[in-house]
This record gives structure tokens, sequence and C-alpha cells, in this order.
């Protein structure tokens, strides 16, 4: 039988949940992170996923929902039966960028633990700045242009008084970061939708100009991580495609410690050039959870991808031929 | 085996597979390419190949419709890597992996999806909407081309010229202010008229020291559909030219096309100079899909090409250097070939364009419409007309009225230039264009070499990078030789484009008939013919000195805010005109418009009122209100006249309103019958179920005019529209 071509995505930060809680499954792999986390002090993660409570104030920690995260992830990328699907390229969102290289092997299990164990504890004695997000769509998940421009109107505007930045294109929405006035400001002038716009909790101002000193930090701990040619295609968050043997590992360090960490992460433009470059038969989502399928869903539309123009058509689709796979999916 | 797609393909993977590559031509001492650049821009070639065999492949179940491809020419990609995607690219139509290769400049692009979209004329083409399977980019400053006889160059050179002169003025651009502008064309092609015009124009401006960061890039196959070019006539044609700096490269080896290319890119870029560069190449795959090489070349010469191939020697060095072995690159080909299967499969899914309204929608388009721009200061325009600003009340004839106006044009609209054959010191052979460089500066009105072609495709040039071009052409019939940078040129960017990129001009031409004492066909030359189909065109001709202003005005304005190309022809023998029905009458003279009197398109004017009525235009509308009042005076008849104005577009439905209940519609047509606008516009109104039912025709004769007294004979003239009115009130 041919196998299915797939783009595996690896999810962000914001994925482990209490819904996905005691996620992890022994493995050699997982019990040399647990090692490694132990000797720089932290506690194992399969300690952390075996809690009896998930409490926010201690599994959305940076330090420990980064690695928490990848090893789920790497755990369902694992469980991928290679004799029935072809991974075709792997990408990620935001914090999922790390996990990819780990996928593509760019990093190895050591130098991917590093890499996002590092990352996740940058800020662990003080968060810089926030994150808020914020819908652009219609209920059908249809596009609103029209609310958009508006949205990057209130950035505009709230950087006169603090700063205030585009984070993230998150499909249908917007991940806005900024300092504590350009978010505050930011949320007075966003009108109330339901729970929107909505703090990210222990999330700092990923993706912004408000990263540099962490990303200096970052070329500074982690600039000889040991680099590898991927295995497999890689998508940016910039929607640049890397390809295994043209590659170059200085370019691709110095993307992941620098643009990637200061830079707005375009994840709609990472999964719409997944879909147009390689046409997958399906997207597969890693786990922990499923939260960023919404997203895949509403670019999947934007895209008109498959005749896809509504939820209800991606809903009835993910029925009978599902075009999304959540691994994480409890 | 005939289906030469399959054997390149076959060849590619036996050869590889089995160590048998082609030997080295030239060098592959990589200096500056690291090895994951050569594999990348190995990557290209592959992905442009592997495109023109899905593209054969298709061809077979309808899904595309024209297989030109890439094949033979890819080391481009190696160009295309030498240069920022900032340096606006000008490419032919074997440009595919130069494409691709420019795409992984900027990430995010979607450029094998959108190839596909192209080849299946899709509506979603994110270029041309499926008008075209063409080249080009917004985001990677890729203007479309659909020249396939290099009649893109004469805009490579005004693009080039574009921008040091947006420097030197101080004014905004589209492009970098250190950009050099690329342009590919074939060998074949080289030969045209229009490309020499265009490198001889590079030369001349280069030997004035004007800075034109230019790279003409010639992809040598040695052949143009069948026809051989002569053993190394591309070197000895171009290898000497003043001025310009000329390179040669393999274009099998692409650490000697991106090494050449480099240094090409170094003097185009730091010394502002135009280069030359000769990319010896092959052809493989024939001409297009539909070319039968078999009918013109022997099975040994395709194959002693396809023994060449481009893929081969780069799979060669890429092995002979240790970066991939011979797997890694089948491995890399298949999944290729999977990849672009997988997004056919997509992209045949997507709605192709159909419709005639869909297609049209895009002749005008223009997504970058700009604002109205503010009229100059009082005190500015005070300044520039100096010693004239008090005689602007004064009535005058055209051609000092357009002078003015093209003054307060300037003013107005800083991006603005005047341009064209003595138009700088001379002021023009009717002085419409006097005193512009003292007033303007010689940035801004500049003497053109004589070539039309070079005149029009620098406005086209000058337009992409936000300039507002105002060429003149000195007479009508100069403008034929010129004709396809208008109508296959600037009359179609915004069209294959759906008006990402627009040309904004105003081409001032000097024409038609009735030049006192003169004659000749040249200088008297009476068709428009030549505009007359075009779509998109807007068509302005002038009868008096106030509407010209008005209607120049409307052009610029055109031009300016909706990208629009814009035709105004002025009639020479109305220049110097001040009488109209008596000697000293200076019943043709008028006072210059104010500023804010601009005429709306569409605008007519009538003179008088009656159920008789004579449509006419320029030179027509002059004769036809001497013949109104001959009428009037001596028979006694009312006749209304309506000077049209604006030929395009045709402001068919107020029009009819107008003739709505009119006994007689005579249209008077100077210009030759056959072709005329008269003939457009009769049949638009017989045709239509109210439009007035009693038409005649008025028009010139079907000659070229002639020298000397005879100039006039067959034009209309007052006395024979007057007998052609008489003869009609006798029902003859």
């Amino acid at each position: 039988m041919k196998r299915k071509r797939i783009v595996v995505i690896c999810p962000g930060r914001g994925s482990y949940t209490a819904d996905t809680l005691g996620f992890l499954k022994p493995s050699p792999d997982l019990k040399r992170i647990d090692e490694l986390r132990v000797q720089d002090g932290w506690p194992s993660l399969s300690e952390l996923d075996k809690a009896e409570k998930y409490k926010v104030s201690l599994h959305t920690k940076g330090e420990h929902a980064s690695t928490l995260i990848y090893a789920c992830a790497l755990q369902d990328f694992q469980s991928l039966n290679q004799d029935q699907y072809e991974i075709v390229a792997v990408t990620g969102n935001s914090m999922g960028w790390y996990l990819a290289l780990s996928m593509a092997q760019a990093l190895d299990l050591e130098s991917s633990y590093q890499l996002i164990q590092s990352m996740g504890s940058m800020m662990k004695d003080q968060l810089i700045g926030g994150q808020i997000i914020y819908p652009f769509i219609n209920e059908d998940w249809t596009f609103n242009f029209e609310e958009y421009r508006q949205i990057l109107t209130a950035v505009t505007k709230a950087n006169l008084k603090g700063q205030a930045f585009v984070s993230i294109e998150l499909g249908g929405y917007l991940v806005l970061a900024g300092d504590k006035l350009g978010l505050q400001t930011l949320t007075e002038l966003l009108p109330s939708k339901e729970n929107y716009p909505f703090q990210l909790v222990n999330h700092g101002a990923f993706h912004t100009p408000l990263m540099n000193s962490i990303s200096e930090r970052a070329f500074h701990i982690l600039g000889k991580l040991a680099w590898q040619k991927p295995q497999l295609p890689l998508i940016d968050g910039r929607g640049k495609v890397w390809h295994p043997h043209s590659t170059g590992l200085d370019q691709l360090r110095d993307y992941t410690l620098g643009h990637q960490v200061y830079a707005p992460y375009d994840f709609t433009q990472a999964i719409t050039v997944a879909l147009k470059e390689f046409a997958p038969d399906h997207l597969v989502l890693l786990g922990p959870g499923n939260s960023l399928g919404g997203a895949v869903g509403q670019i999947l539309i934007r895209n008109r991808w498959q005749g896809l123009r509504s939820k209800t058509d991606f809903v009835e689709r993910q029925k009978e031929n599902p075009i999304l796979i959540s691994l994480g999916r409890q | 085996m005939f289906n030469r797609a399959e054997v390149v393909d076959k060849n590619f993977q036996e050869r590889v597979s089995s160590g048998q590559l082609p030997l080295a031509q030239s060098l592959t001492d990589r200096q500056s390419l690291t090895s994951t650049a050569l594999v990348e821009l190995f990557e290209s070639q592959i992905l442009s190949r592997v495109l023109d065999l899905k593209a054969r492949e298709l061809k077979k179940d309808n899904l595309t419709y024209y297989t030109i491809g890439s094949s033979g020419h890819e080391g481009n990609a190696a160009f295309a890597q030498a240069f920022r995607p900032t340096d606006m690219a000008f490419l032919h139509y074997r440009s595919a992996a130069f494409y691709l290769q420019r795409a992984k400049q900027v990430p995010g692009t979607t450029p094998l999806f959108d190839t596909l979209l192209s080849f299946m004329a899709s509506q979603e083409d994110p270029i041309s909407g499926g008008r075209h399977k063409v080249i080009g980019s917004k985001d990677l400053f890729i203007p479309p081309q659909t020249s396939t006889i290099a009649s893109h160059l004469p805009k490579a050179v005004g693009a080039a010229l574009s921008i040091y002169k947006a420097q030197d003025l101080g004014l905004p651009s589209q492009m970098p202010k250190d950009a050099v502008i690329l342009c590919s064309f074939g060998d074949a092609s080289a030969n045209h008229s229009t490309a020499l015009g265009a490198i001889n124009t590079a030369c001349w401006v280069a030997q004035q020291n004007i800075k034109l960061p230019l790279v003409f890039f010639c992809e040598d196959n040695g052949i143009g559909i069948s026809v051989k070019t002569p053993q190394d006539w591309i070197r000895k044609n171009f290898s000497h030219r003043p001025g310009l700096q000329y390179f040669e490269c393999d274009g099998l080896n692409l650490v000697d096309v991106y090494q050449t290319c480099l240094m090409a890119a170094q003097l185009a870029r730091g010394r502002k100079k135009p280069v030359f560069i000769r990319m010896k190449t092959v052809r493989l795959l024939g001409h297009a899909g539909s070319d039968v090489e078999t009918n013109y070349l022997s099975l040994q010469q395709i194959q002693q090409s396809e023994e060449q191939d481009p893929l081969l020697h780069s799979a060669r060095i890429l092995i002979e250097q240790g970066i991939l072995n011979a797997q890694d690159i089948l491995n890399l080909y298949q999944k290729t070939k999977e990849r672009v299967d997988a997004v056919a499969q997509e992209v045949v899914t997507r709605p192709p364009l159909q419709k005639i309204n869909e297609v049209a929608a895009s002749i005008e388009a223009c997504i970058t419409s700009k604002p109205q721009q503010n009229l100059a200061l009082e005190s500015e325009r005070q300044k520039i007309f100096d010693k004239e600003w008090d005689k602007l009340n004064a009535p005058q004839h055209m051609a000092k009225l357009l002078n003015w106006a093209l003054t307060d044009i300037m003013l107005q609209y800083p991006n603005s230039l005047v341009f064209g054959e003595d138009v700088a010191e001379k002021g023009g052979v009717y002085h419409v264009t006097d005193n512009l460089k003292k007033r303007f500066r010689s940035r801004r009105v500049f003497n053109s070499p004589l070539d039309e072609q070079s005149i029009l495709g620098t406005a086209i040039g000058l337009a992409h990078n936000d300039f507002l071009p105002i060429p003149e052409i000195q007479f009508l019939a100069y403008v034929h030789n010129a004709e396809d940078q208008i109508r296959g040129e600037a009359a179609t960017l915004a069209f294959f484009s759906q008006g990402q990129y627009t040309n904004p001009m105003v081409v001032r031409i000097a024409g038609l008939a009735y030049q006192k004492g003169f004659g000749g066909h040249f200088h008297n030359d009476n068709s428009l013919a030549v505009f007359r189909d075009i779509p998109g065109l807007i068509i302005g001709v002038p009868s008096n000195g106030a509407d010209s202003v008005r209607m120049l005005r409307r052009c610029v304005q055109e031009a300016h805010e909706r990208g629009r190309v814009c035709i105004f022809i002025e009639p020479i023998a109305l220049y110097m005109t001040r009488d109209l029905h008596n000697e000293g009458d200076k019943a043709w003279t008028f006072a210059y418009p104010e500023p804010l009197d601009v005429a709306p398109l569409g605008e007519f004017k009538s003179y008088g009122s009656s159920q008789k009525v004579i449509l006419t235009y320029g030179n027509g509308t002059y004769l036809s209100l001497q013949a109104q009042k001959i009428l009037k005076d001596q028979h006694n008849i009312s006749i209304q006249v309506i000077d049209l104005m604006w030929l395009a577009p045709f402001p068919k439905d107020a029009l009819l309103k107008t003739l709505h209940g009119k006994s007689h519609v005579l249209f008077v047509e100077e210009c030759r019958r056959t072709g005329s606008f008269a003939e457009g516009v009769i049949s638009q109104l017989a045709t239509e179920p109210n439009g007035p039912r009693n038409l005649r025709i008025h028009a010139a004769a079907d000659c070229f005019i002639p020298l000397g007294p005879a100039a006039t004979a067959g034009l209309p003239s007052k006395e024979s529209i007057v007998q052609e009115m008489l003869d009609w009130e006798k029902g003859l």
C-alpha cells in the first residue's frame, strides 16, 4: 500500500493542560530526559506528568512546560507508523519550532533538550512581558480582514503608550505581545468578545523585540550546540523551507536563536507552505492535546484547501476522512 | 523513442545511477559558493525540470495549455542567486529555475503551487489570475513578461535608469537605492530590433556616464525554434559595444554561472554600469511541446544536446566534490517528482479562468491606486512661470497652452518626466516643451536617442519605479515602428498582473494631417487605427487649446492615480492655429484654464443645437465648425457639431442619449476611413436598438498623404463637409 504523505506539526507552549496530565509513557528517551533534568536540578518530567493535580503555577512555567511538551510530542512522533506514513516535512508553532528541529534530527536528543530546556528557562526568574490572544474570524471560521486591520491599528496605538507587537499569526487568531502597559492598553482598545482578549498565563513577549536580550543570551549559551543536517524538510516560522541537503547549519542556528526569538512567528504561513508546497494527504498534529487544531482548520479554510470553506465543512470532513490527524486528542 | 521528455527523464536517472556523466567544460573551483548553496541551486534545477516534465504530462489530459519550458536553461538558477530578490527581473520564458531560486530568498513564498496554477490557467494563479503561463511575482520583483521577442528589453533600460534618477531627484521609489535591473532573453531574440535598440540605448546612456545598473543575460542555446544561431554570433555581436562590459559563462556549470554573475553584479551595482552576460547552454525538449525537433535536427544532434543536460553536469560536480552521492541525487529527484505530483493533484481542483467578464476584469486593474496630487502653491507657480505668469489670462494657441499645462503638471507631480527626441534644449519641433528643461532641469526633461521603441520602453521601465513618464513621440507615423511597446507591453502589464504592476504614462504624440505648406505621409500621418483595438487605453484628441490643457490634466491624473496608459494625440495643424472663420478673428485662441479645470473622461462638447448632427474630433471639429457657419450663413441650415474629445473610453450611453431623435448624424473623420474611429462609432450607434438610423461617414480617402499641393486632396475640408450636408439634404 502506498504510504500516506504527511506533514508533522509540533505543538507550542500552551498545549500541556490539565487534560493532558498523565500523557507520558515510559521510554528510553523519557528516561534520558529525566536524567538530564535531574542533573540540572529540575524535577523529572515523569514526576510532573504523574502529579495528582495539574497546577497552573507549576505546569505552565516555561522551565517545565517546554520540556514536558517536547517529551509528549516526541512520544507521539515515535509512535508514527513509518510503513503507513511518509513524513514529507515537519513544522511547528512557536516553541514547536525547537521540537521540529528535534524530530527532523537537526539536533540529537541531548542537544534538543539543551535548546528546549534553556530557552524555556530563560525567564524563570522574571518573565519579560506577556502575550494575549484575540480572534478575527467569524463564527463559521471565515476570516474577517477588517477586524484584522483593526487589531493592527490597536497594536499601533498601544505602541504609543507602551510596547505592543504582533507575536504570532495563528490561523484566525493573532497572538499579541508586549510589556505591561502595552498589553493593558491593547486590552482596553480591543472590544471584548467572550473570553477575548485572553491573557496567556506564564507566557513572555515571545517573538518580539522585547526578546532581543534573550536572543543574545541564547547565542552565548547555545551557540555551540551540535547541529546536524536535518533528515526531513523543515518549515520555519516565516514559511521558509529548509531542505535536508541544502540546509546551512550556521543559518539554521542563526534563525533559531535570532529571528525566531525576536521577530513575529507566522504559523499561518508555515502551514500554508506545508499545504501548497508539499500537498500532504494529512497534517499530523503531535500531542499533547489538540490546542492547535482550530488554528490549523482555519488555515485550511483560508486556503480553500480541498474545497473547505467553513467550519462546518471542516468538521464534516474531519468526520469522514480527516485531513488533520491530532495524535494528542484525548 | 520520440518522446524526448521521457528520454531526458530516463537519461538523467540512468546516467546518475551508472556514473556516466558528461565531462567538465569549465572550471568548478568553488570560491564563494558553499556546498549547501550549490545543492540549493541543484534543487531548483531539479524542480524546474520536473515541472517541465509535469507540464507535458498534464498536457496529455488537456490540463495545461502552453508547454514551453526551461529544460536546458536551468543554469539560470545561479543567475538568481548572485543577485538580490529586490533587483527587479524582467525574465524570458525559460526562467523557471531563476524564479524558483529567487523564491528561496523570500521566505513564505509558494513557487511550486503558484507555477502549477499558472500552468493550468487557474484564476487563483497569483500573478496573472490564469491569463497566461507567465513567470512573475509581486513579492519577488518579477513583473510578468509575455514577450517572446525581447520586447521587454527596452523597459529594463528604463527601470535601470529610474534607480539613480529617483535618488538624484529625492523621490521615493519601489526599488532599493542600490538595486540592479536584470533582464534575460534568448540568443535568437537578441537579433530583434527591439533587443538591439535597447542594448544600443543602454550603451548610449552609459557612454554619457549616466548611471545604469543593468544586467543583460543572454541565454544562448544556439537555436531559435529551428533556426541556428551562427557560431559565436552573440560574442561577436556584443563583446565590443561601447560602455557595455561583456562576460561569458558556461550554463552547464552552476559554479561558473554563479561566479560570473557575481562579478557582473559587482560591476552593475558597484560601478552602476550595464553588463552583458552570455550564458552558453543547450536546449532540451525542443522549443515547446508542440515542436517536433526531428523535422529540422538529426537524432544525433538532439542526443548530443541531451548528453550535455545541465542537470547531469550539476550531478557530476556534486559527486566529484563529495557533496552528494548518486543515491542522494536519485532520491532527491524522485522525492521532487512525488512532491510535484501531489501538488499538481491539488492544483487540478482549482478553478480555471473561464468567463470573459472575469478575464477582462484586470484590463484596467490597479491595486496601488494613489490619492489625488495636491496642486502646486500659487507662489511656486508664479516663480516657475516667471515672465509668462502675467500672460496666462491672454488667449493663446494650443502649443503655448500645452506648454503651460506641462509646466503646471511638472510642478504638481514631482515624479513626472518629459523626454523624447529634441524635447530638451530645442523644446520640441513645435515648441510644446519650450523652456521645460530650463524650468525643471535635465534630470526631468531630457532628449532620447532616435528610437521610438526605446522611448516607450524607457517610459514603461521608469513607471515600474513610481515615475510618471510623459514621453513625446515626435510624429504619429513614428509610433508605428514601436507600437508593440504600447500594444504588447504597456497595455498588457495590468492585465497580466491583475493590476499588481502598472506602467502609468501619458504618451504625447504630435500627429494628424493638414500641416500647411508641408505634406508628406510621415509628418501628416492620418490613421489612429494602431490604437483603436487596444484594450484599456485612454485616447484623447483635443481640438482646441483650452480642451487640450483640460484633457492632458485628466490623462496625467488617470495615470498617476489609477496607473492608466494614456495616448494623447496633439493635432499638429492646430498647434499654432489662432483663427477659426476669418483671418485675424483669433477665435481659436483660448485663455489658459484654471488649474482645477480638468476634463472628465468621456466628456464631449456640443456646438449649437439641431436635428442634424456632425460627430467629429481633432481637426474635424475645427473644420466642422467652419462648415457649420457656412451652412447657416449661406444655406440657412442649422447643424450641431459634437466634438468627441475622447476616443477611448467611448461614452456610448451618454452619446446615444444626446443623439436620441436626431434626423441626421454625420461623422466627419479626418483619418483614413478604413480602420477609423468613425467606422467603429457609427457601427456601434447603428446596432443599438434605439440608436440613430440616418448615419453617414465623411472620411479621408484610403490613401497616403502626398507632398505639396495635393497634401490635403483626399482629406475632409470645410467645403467638402458643406457639400456632404447639402447632398444629404437633397437625398443624394
